[in-house]
């Protein structure tokens, strides 16, 4: 019994050092996605739902057109984590006068 | 305005603001591929050449002094209604209010290129703005056949609503193609190049291209199985009410909207407030010019208290109607399926 607690601390403690690993590689991602605004704004980026597929095209695309990702690793995490194709569609973002008459 | 993009700027209509026969300048949507290039009326040239005998280079005012003429016309975003095609596809998440409707203004293309004596073996007119892409972005160049830009309806506009263009929407000058996806409306238009085969740049091929036959949802379709995308289709939705309504009993409820058919006319909007279990005829306003939009309407009066989903499905004079399901394509163009808002009728 005693053996099968040990064990069942390691694995957590294990789970949680990958969680962890996971997290900062995420952290790193969102601070690389701020790359792209040299020629777009962040905005267009929230309102995509895409598969991890559908992500490696898009940046294979940017690539092409001259984006310098430092990172492919880390955005790529941060971009399936937030904006993966299972993940809710996001509110629509309203401009000022549009938004003072709702 | 919802918007997609600050910059570029991508900005949509809200519903409420398409229920009008001309689309006001300030809530028009905008759609930018680039960042938006810094010019003025005052220094702007168009300079034509390729398969012309004589070169032009003409300023605003030089425009300015060919015969104008108003074009009402609706214009609309070939992805307008992405956002609801399953699987998903990157791009603008457009819903419905990548579209209006505005009366623009200028000179014909036949005059321009008549001026510049075309040579008989130009098929292809190619039109590139001024604005360019960051990095290695292709610069936005399309090409037009000769046949569309012979057309009376096709202009270079310099006002939109009774004002000079706007730069956000292409100011000083825009080409209009009557009919066609927005995407063949180039803005900031800086040259026109006649020539005898279609622009090979990448808003060319593979952008802006359609199946030609239907593909199965999320699969991929080959270059050789894509035709580039001309007329629209034929749509109508609900500019009011707006989705997820709630009304008092006893109140009538007016069901209004725009409806439009590309290159063709509207011939009818059908509603229906069960579903589309049973459908009436709504009333549609006078016949425009060709190439606008028509509002349609009908007023409801629901008998008891529920929720009701209300749907709205036009068809065109060449016997096309809205489906219920519109063909997945891969860029996820052309979305004109019959429209539907639910409404709360409280007693």
């Amino acid at each position: 019994m005693r053996r099968l607690i040990v064990l069942a601390a390691a694995v957590a403690s294990a789970s949680s050092l990958l969680g962890a690993a996971d997290a900062a590689l995420i952290e790193r991602g969102k601070a690389e996605e701020k790359r792209c605004v040299g020629c777009h704004s962040l905005t267009i980026i929230g309102s995509q739902r895409l598969s991890k597929t559908g992500w490696e095209r898009e940046l294979d695309k940017m690539v092409r057109w001259g984006s310098d990702i430092k990172d492919r690793e880390a955005l790529m995490a941060y971009l399936v984590a937030t904006y993966g194709d299972g993940k809710p569609m996001p509110k629509p973002t309203l401009s000022a006068d549009a938004s003072a008459s709702k | 305005m919802i918007v997609h993009n600050d910059f570029p700027e991508d900005l949509e209509s809200l519903p409420e603001y398409l229920s009008t026969w001309i689309t006001p300048n300030d809530a028009f949507f905008v759609r930018q591929h680039l960042p938006r290039p810094r010019t003025s009326a005052e220094t702007h040239k168009v300079e034509v050449g390729g398969l012309a005998a004589n070169k032009l280079s003409l300023s605003i005012a030089d425009l300015r002094k060919l015969p104008q003429v108003s074009v009402p016309a609706v214009l609309e975003c070939a992805g307008n209604g992405r956002s609801y095609f399953r699987p998903k596809m990157p791009g603008l998440q457009w819903t419905k209010g990548a579209i209006g409707n505005a009366e623009w203004r200028g000179p014909r293309l036949a005059d321009i290129l008549a001026k510049a004596r075309a040579s008989t073996k130009a098929q292809f007119a190619d039109f590139d703005g001024l604005d360019v892409g960051v990095g290695k972005t292709p610069d936005f160049i399309r090409s037009i056949p000769m046949r569309k830009l012979q057309h009376p309806s096709t202009i270079l506009a310099l006002d939109m609503n009774g004002v000079p263009l706007p730069d956000l929407h292409g100011g000083p000058v825009r080409l209009v193609v009557p009919g066609w996806d927005g995407a063949s409306w180039v803005k900031w238009v800086s040259r026109i190049e006649l020539a005898d085969k279609m622009h090979t740049g990448f808003y060319m091929n593979p952008a802006y291209r359609y199946p030609k036959n239907p593909v199965a949802p999320g699969s991929a379709a080959k270059p050789e199985d894509l035709d580039v995308l001309e007329g629209m289709a034929v749509k109508s939705f609900f500019a009011r009410p707006a989705d997820q309504t709630k009304v008092q009993l006893g109140t009538p409820v007016t069901l209004t909207g725009p409806a439009w058919a590309g290159e063709h006319n509207v011939a009818r909007v059908d509603v229906s407030t069960d579903g589309g279990a049973t459908w009436k005829t709504a009333s549609l306003s006078a016949q425009g010019r060709e190439f606008s939009w028509r509002i349609w309407k009908s007023e409801w009066r629901p008998a008891k208290p529920g929720y009701y989903t209300l749907c709205c499905r036009a068809t065109d004079t060449a016997g096309r109607t809205q489906p219920i399901e519109p063909a997945w394509n891969p860029s996820g163009y052309l979305w004109n399926a019959v429209d539907r808002v639910g409404v709360l009728v409280e007693g």
